[in-house]
């Protein structure tokens, strides 16, 4: 109980920051004068009373946070802070649902990009401009927990990631290790940000559509102002610089770091994870350029070219965003996109799944047991950017790698067992779990997640924290043992 | 390095002794006049010829078996046992390719239960026997495998299963500890062969029924004589018989042989499976019943349970007869039934999948990362029966557990590439792979794998035999590592 208080007094403070960046969508509401500045300044005030009656209530329990506390801390503002961003959701759409905007607003800070409303083009800009921005948050605590929280706690063999981190590894209080963490990294995200606005703003956007864009690609979320999302704009440049701002957000934070601090390209080739991000999609764009040119879907191949890299693209680094309604290609197309999407992207990144370095692991650990089975004395071991994996971490891998199957199989039952499709239930738990967006059948690229029904959207929900926080995260606060003294 | 022709010495000896066993049919055919008899003749000649030939090829290399060479004959059998035995098919019935004939046969002898034959009923009834038989003798020389053999090479945590199996456990040749562990096993075996087949005369088969329904009973396989499975007899009592038959076959012989020699049945209590693969198949009937009961799919309650019971226990235990078009039901009940086939039965037992021992080892072992990620320097060991679990195996049962997953998505994947819908793609692998038989879609109970095109036919033949070995033993001879010296 005192761990709950004293981590509440922390995320009383995180909730209040996160209050003022409804800032930017009421700067705009005022600057457009779209009718939604009401809703953001009633939940602006709700957030700042609230967050500072729950810092007075709680400021005796005030303390260094230590590991434990840091998991609750978490999973608290995953949790929690979705309910809030979903306020002015609430009020400034008349026919939404609590279940369908606290869906919005978990897709949003999660950085998924899966959306439960349509007529997106009528909203206010504002309320775009907020959703966008629920990405962008998301994205800065997804750097944070992928950099610096998860592998501080180990979760499913993530250990493995924190070698090159700046910082005293040994330190055990959170709070310094993770503001000091933090600012390399985002200095490197905002300029990747501003970037990406600008040439979306050069190749042809408005530079309210090339923020919110810029926004939604460089967090790897899919939040669109359009609900024919890149239909919209049907523009080859666009589309390029699209493919190119989400493969490099793929790539983890930690490479970028190196390679901005050394001045050298030479920590990507390094890496032990970005030749074989980089190998996977560009093989898998012709591969399904070929398939949907001699299917037929598009006469040329060019044409084939330009869909098959915009969307692979997108939906295997978790974006989400679409070019074309691709759930008409033949299935194998989309399937394997969303296969893509579960392992492509890289562990520091803002990118969901298991992250292409575990997928590495697993791999050899597959070929170790055929040589251990060859020759059952061998003493062999896994190596990864040409050091020794410990076998405590390849264990964890594994086990993770288990824990992430069949929570999408017990996902894809919950969902079939609630009335869904199996392709439709399929596709949503991957989609949601890997924090990718749209899926196929009901909830395909055309669609949204508006169709579904309370319960199911709740579950997608916690599809999405769950693939957020690395199962493990959440999982633990769920344990009893977690609670005891 | 193996040896290779030692190898094939004793496997000519198995193909010998495999091809007298075509004299069974054949006598059936010759009593009964169906015409088939010219068929099982010259695949018997055939088969002997080809055994005897092979024999004085390599009949001078009387070496000792060793443990390695284990996985070569494992798969030589398993390979080529069902090309000889598709002989008769296709002498028989002309029209049937060799790609259709292999898939029957191995589909027997794998103990799935698949079949693409339709007009079972008119079939001649040496036919319908041969295809059942070769259930039955795939069953045999599965106990084998599961009990002697793959514990020995220690095949994805197999070692641990060798523990309750009497022989001694240093021994590293093969032959006599094979041969000391068959004996006992197969007295229990065929102990409950004639059991079943009074069981089922008793309660309204034919004599000729009941021994082909006991073969696809005992070996979990499935073959009917008859295209509507059970529904053809459309009688509780015989589906009873078939429901406690199924589930004994789908615990661990080794077990039963304990108690049946020490004449205790708290062998069955000391076992670490068999609660749980008990409590996991009832509860999921009783629960099963309830959703169909109260979905509409069955106006009163004892309806419902009883094609719940039925259906559920064939498919769960990899057995796949059927009573009733249940891919019909809500999708929710077919789709938990096949999720059931992939781990409920026990290791040692003639099902499939992957057992409930490395189920439980694989939950337990997720426990322990939950753990870990509280208390990184706690130390825990995986416990079963109250020993601890050398990492090693853990190792390996994880490994083993991703490959079969792995498996299911890539041929999945293939399924869909050329050109299946995703309900016939995925059900199909899941129930090819863990031996069951019919999927849903177009491979459904009421429907034959018939419809599949020859590439489809030969992807669902690799998962039958992949799944069958336990896929390491096949992947290894397919090593080069394997045949380097």
């Amino acid at each position: 109980m005192e761990r709950l208080l004293a981590t509440l007094n922390v995320f009383a403070r995180v909730a209040l920051i996160f209050g003022l960046t409804m800032l930017l969508p009421i700067g705009i509401s005022w600057w457009l004068d779209d009718g939604a500045l009401g809703h953001f300044d009633e939940a602006l005030l709700g957030t700042l009373a609230g967050s500072a009656a729950m810092i007075w209530a709680t400021r005796r329990f005030r303390r260094e946070l230590r590991a434990k506390d840091g998991i609750l801390l978490v999973v608290l503002c995953w949790v929690l802070l979705p309910a809030i961003a979903a306020v002015p959701l609430y009020l400034g759409i008349a026919e939404a649902r609590p279940a369908l905007v606290y869906f919005e607003a978990v897709s949003g800070l999660t950085a998924t990009g899966a959306t439960a409303l349509s007529g997106l083009d009528q909203l206010p800009p504002s309320l775009n401009v907020w959703r966008a921005e629920l990405h962008w948050i998301g994205g800065l605590g997804i750097i944070v927990l992928a950099v610096a929280i998860l592998p501080l706690l180990g979760v499913g063999g993530r250990q493995l990631m924190k070698a090159e981190v700046p910082g005293p590894v040994k330190e055990a209080r959170i709070t310094p290790r993770v503001t000091e963490t933090a600012k390399g990294f985002w200095i490197i995200y905002v300029m990747l940000t501003a970037l990406c606005a600008v040439s979306y703003g050069l190749g042809g956007m408005g530079w309210l559509d090339a923020m919110i864009h810029a926004f939604s690609t460089v967090a790897l979320g899919g939040f669109s102002s359009h609900d024919a999302s890149f239909a919209f704009f049907d523009s080859p440049l666009l589309e390029a610089i699209t493919i190119v701002f989400a493969a490099i957000s793929g790539i983890s934070y930690v490479t970028h770091f190196a390679a901005f601090s050394g001045r050298s390209l030479r920590p990507y080739l390094r890496d032990g994870e970005v030749p074989y991000y980089l190998a996977v999609l560009g093989a898998s764009v012709l591969l399904i350029a070929a398939y949907i040119w001699r299917a037929g879907v598009y006469p040329e191949f060019a044409t084939a070219l330009r869909h098959a890299a915009f969307n692979t693209v997108s939906v295997a680094t978790t974006l989400g965003y679409a070019s074309t309604d691709y759930s008409k290609w033949p299935l194998f197309a989309p399937l394997w996109m969303l296969f893509l999407c579960s392992f492509a992207t890289c562990g520091g990144s803002t990118g969901g799944g298991i992250k292409m370095m575990r997928a590495v692991i697993l791999y050899k650990q597959i070929l170790r047991e055929i040589t251990h089975s060859i020759h059952p004395q061998a003493t062999t071991f896994i190596k990864l950017g040409g050091a020794i994996v410990p076998n405590r971490i390849i264990l964890a891998v594994l086990g993770f790698g288990f824990l992430y199957m069949a929570s999408t199989v017990l996902f894809t039952l919950l969902l079939a067992a609630s009335g869904a499709d199996i392709l439709s239930a399929f596709t949503a738990t991957v989609a949601c779990f890997n924090n990718t967006g749209p899926g196929l059948g009901l909830v395909g690229p055309d669609s949204n997640y508006g169709i579904l029904g309370d319960f199911q959207v709740l579950v997608c929900s916690f599809a999405m924290l769950l693939g957020r926080l690395e199962i493990f995260t959440l999982l633990v606060v769920l344990t009893p043992g977690f609670w005891r003294k | 390095m193996s040896k290779p022709l030692a190898v094939l010495r004793v496997f000519a000896l198995v193909l010998l002794v495999f091809a007298l066993t075509m004299l069974v049919p054949a006598l059936a055919s010759w009593q009964g006049e169906d015409g088939a008899l010219p068929a099982f003749l010259e695949g018997f000649a055939v088969t002997f010829g080809a055994a005897l030939l092979l024999w004085l090829l390599t009949w001078r290399h009387r070496e000792e078996l060793r443990v390695r060479d284990g996985y070569l004959l494992v798969s030589m059998v398993w390979l080529l046992v069902p090309a000889f035995a598709a002989l008769p098919l296709m002498r028989h019935l002309p029209q049937l390719g060799f790609t259709d004939a292999y898939f029957e046969t191995v589909s027997g002898f794998t103990t799935t239960g698949a079949t693409v034959l339709e007009g079972l009923d008119t079939l001649p009834f040496s036919i319908n026997l041969w295809r059942s038989g070769l259930v039955f003798l795939g069953g045999m020389g599965l106990i084998v495998l599961a009990v002697a053999i793959l514990p020995l090479l220690g095949v994805g945590g197999r070692q641990l299963f060798s523990a309750e199996s009497p022989g001694p456990l240093k021994d590293t040749r093969l032959t006599p500890r094979m041969a000391q562990t068959a004996k006992g096993l197969w007295l229990v075996y065929l102990a409950m062969a004639l059991l079943c087949t009074l069981g089922y005369a008793w309660a309204g088969m034919d004599w000729g029924d009941a021994v082909m329904h006991m073969f696809s009973t005992l070996g979990l396989g499935g073959f009917s004589s008859h295209d509507a499975s059970f529904a053809h007899f459309n009688s509780p009592a015989v589906e009873a018989v078939a429901i406690v038959f199924m589930t004994l076959a789908g615990m661990n012989f080794a077990t039963h042989y304990m108690a049946l020699r020490r004449r205790n049945l708290a062998y069955y209590w000391i076992d670490p499976e068999i609660r749980w693969y008990v409590g996991v198949l009832y509860i999921s009937v009783l629960g099963l019943a309830a959703y169909l009961w109260w979905s509409g799919a069955y106006p009163d309650f004892p309806t419902a349970l009883r094609f719940a019971a039925f259906n559920t226990v064939s498919i769960a235990t990899t057995t796949g007869f059927a009573s009733t078009d249940y891919a019909q039901w809500p999708f929710f009940a077919p789709l938990w039934m096949l999720f059931l086939c992939s781990f409920v039965t026990c290791a040692g037992s003639t099902g499939g999948g992957i057992k409930m021992m490395r189920a439980l080892i694989v939950f337990r072992q997720v426990m322990r990362e939950v753990v870990r990620t509280m208390h990184p320097n706690a130390m825990r060991t995986v416990r079963l029966a109250d020993a601890p679990l050398p990492n090693r195996i853990v190792f390996a049962v994880l490994a083993f557990i991703f490959a079969y997953m792995a498996l299911i998505v890539s041929f999945t994947l293939l399924m869909v590439f050329s050109g299946l819908d995703i309900v016939t793609g995925f059900s199909a692998i899941v129930a090819c792979i863990n031996n069951t038989g019919p999927g849903l879609g177009e491979v459904g109970p009421a429907t034959t794998f018939k419809s599949l095109d020859g590439f489809q036919t030969w992807l669902c033949t690799l998962a039958m035999l992949l799944g069958r070995l336990e896929i390491f033993t096949l992947l290894v001879v397919l090593s080069p590592a394997f045949w380097r010296k």
